[in-house]
């Protein structure tokens, strides 16, 4: 699945001086597969980015394709396909439901998607050492918990595209470094592509380019 | 799991406030729908004037007997209460100007006469079928209406007979004839009963017999109009009694009385039902804002869930069933206080005389019909607009 941006420009950051390798108002194409960095500094709109995207943000100039078709003009039947079963996102604020324990909120989108790995979501759980956290309600857990519990919850859905919004801000390098073996294990059973955004040059993720914010 | 997460966040008591209104004004609207129904049907079965409709006379005073003022109706009388706003229609009703007879004619039934009076009215005023209430020259029978208090006196005369009394069906079956006479010649024509009224204190026989025995026995000419049938507009039976005040005229007692009763409770009743309305439609607004509360109450699971890929359509239908189930409650809880209340209503009804039919009225059922329709729609429009709100944020 080809994703292309063409001149967009969300509206907030159009008063920011753009560079010209920027993404923004320039013609940038994410080809299926690939394994890209977005890398920028705070306030370039890494999670405008990633909002404009899944088509929660509609203020921007420019245009954005997926697979050739202007996301302005998708219907809502479209996005639903996208968001079940094309891109996977792990948001920043991880859009997790603190009332429910961390299996349920990983078994919660089977009940609207009809896709769930239990075995896979325990082994990925269990390979971020969150096993004992199975039954917990992720109200009580620490942010880093929240954030392996958020990416095990998109790697055990079907997609073509994993977007991650600074996935490993709370994590420490141990922890960021099971993860990106997670991810890249997982892309390559899908033949998935995976768009990082961070601030961090640490995340050493082997990507295949960068795009700079 | 789904349905605990948008269903977690609620402020109950504005729920039960909302349910509470609902249900009473539910019970008061079904319960207004139907008495406002039943008392409009009230007497319409048993008698033969259409709806509404009063025969009016002048009211006979010592000026009138002294033959200072008349006790006629002129055409220019006639024309002014046509075109008053609450009158539907006027119309005369016509009297014999020449001598009737009626006596039976049935080898079963001995032979009984009597003088009698007839009157012609309009066929719109009647509630007879068309096909029944016709004459015209050479058919063997006139159809007719009898006054029913003529039906206890033929009864009385068939007790002192010795021969068993009969009923209205037996009577319609009976074969009666009429003579009639100018004073020279004279003619019989066979005659068969249709039905009876408490209403008029004439034998009442169709437009087109009247009008041909007045040109045979009466030179054509009708006679002085001394009555008159008037047809009111609904709810306007106040308007018309003021007007029979005013003008000196006067009906038999209990067609006033009946109109007068069915004027007065059926305008209590659409008071009743204004109230009920109202009443439900903010009950139903709150219930509807209170959709909107819980929506917006539990905003991030709804726009997470959107996030993650749930169709809105699934959101909107969770929201929508819910609260179509919470005014289903209602509603069935508004027919059951409504039964309650009708038990208690008919009893106080039939304590001052009036006997309304037990049936639930089909308006007060279609009236709840409609009321679950509207809901449904505005909870549906409101909770897919809503959910759609949060779609793409």
């Amino acid at each position: 699945m080809k994703i292309e941006f063409r001149k967009v420009l969300p509206k907030p950051l159009e008063d920011i001086a753009h560079s010209k390798e920027s993404l923004w108002n320039s013609n940038v194409v994410f080809e299926s597969g690939k394994r890209i960095l977005l890398n920028a500094s705070s306030g370039k709109g890494k999670t405008t980015f990633v909002h404009t995207l899944m088509g929660m943000r509609t203020d921007f100039s420019g245009e954005i394709l997926i697979d050739n078709k202007n996301t302005k003009s998708l219907h809502v039947n479209q996005w639903v396909e996208l968001r079940q079963r094309k891109i996977s996102v792990v948001y920043q604020d991880l859009q997790l439901f603190p009332q429910l324990t961390v299996e349920e909120n990983l078994k919660l989108k089977a009940e609207f998607t009809g896709v769930f790995y239990t075995e896979l979501a325990l082994q990925h759980i269990e390979f971020l050492g969150l096993k004992e956290k199975w039954n917990q309600k992720c109200g009580i857990l620490s942010m880093g918990q929240l954030q392996r519990v958020a990416i095990v919850r998109a790697l055990i859905q079907p997609f073509e595209w994993l977007v991650m919004d600074e996935p490993f801000s709370h994590l420490d390098l141990a922890n960021a470094e099971l993860c990106l073996q997670l991810i890249e294990k997982r892309c390559k059973e899908l033949s998935a592509g995976f768009i990082l955004t961070t601030l961090n040059a640490r995340d050493n993720a082997s990507v295949d380019y960068e795009v700079k914010l | 799991m789904i349905k605990s997460l948008l269903f977690k966040n609620q402020e109950k008591r504005q729920l039960v406030i909302a349910v509470f209104g609902a249900l009473l004004g539910i019970t008061f609207l079904i319960s207004s729908v139907h008495y406002l129904n039943k008392i409009n049907e009230y007497g319409e079965d048993s008698e033969i004037l259409g709806r509404n409709t009063l025969i009016l006379q002048k009211k006979v005073t010592s000026a009138s007997s002294l033959s200072l003022t008349k006790t006629d109706f002129s055409e220019k009388e006639i024309l002014r209460m046509k075109i008053e706003p609450f009158v539907e229609d006027v119309k005369p009703v016509v009297s014999n100007n020449f001598r009737v007879w009626f006596e039976t004619n049935d080898p079963y039934v001995p032979t009984f006469k009597s003088d009698v009076f007839i009157q012609a009215v309009s066929k719109d005023f009647l509630d007879v079928k068309s096909d029944k209430w016709n004459w015209n020259e050479g058919e063997k029978f006139v159809p007719m209406i009898m006054p029913r208090d003529f039906l206890v006196m033929l009864n009385t005369f068939m007790n002192s007979s010795g021969i068993p009394q009969v009923s209205d069906e037996l009577a319609m079956k009976l074969k009666f004839r009429l003579r009639i006479s100018d004073g020279q010649k004279e003619e019989w024509v066979d005659t068969r009963i249709i039905g009876f009224t408490n209403e008029i204190a004439s034998i009442l026989v169709p437009e087109n017999f009247m009008e041909y025995a007045t040109k045979k026995f009466a030179n054509g000419d009708p006679g002085k109009i001394t009555q008159i049938m008037v047809a009111g507009k609904e709810g306007e039976f106040g308007k018309l009694e003021n007007y029979m005040l005013e003008h000196g005229l006067e009906s038999k007692n209990s067609q006033v009385v009946v109109s007068r009763l069915k004027s007065i409770i059926g305008t209590l009743f659409a008071v009743i039902l204004v109230i009920s309305i109202v009443a439900v439609f903010a009950s139903g607004l709150v219930l509807i804002q209170y959709m909107q509360l819980l929506l917006s109450h539990n905003k991030y699971e709804v726009r997470t869930l959107l996030r993650l890929g749930m169709h809105p359509k699934t959101i909107t239908y969770s929201f929508f069933r819910y609260f179509i189930a919470v005014f289903s409650i209602v509603l069935t809880f508004g027919f059951i206080l409504f039964l309650v209340l009708k038990y208690f209503v008919d009893e106080i009804f039939q304590t001052g005389g009036i006997y309304l039919s037990y049936s639930i009225s089909t308006f007060a059922l279609i009236t709840i019909l409609v009321t679950f329709v509207i809901f449904a729609f505005a909870s549906f429009r409101t909770a897919n607009k809503e959910v759609l709100s949060l779609f793409n944020r």
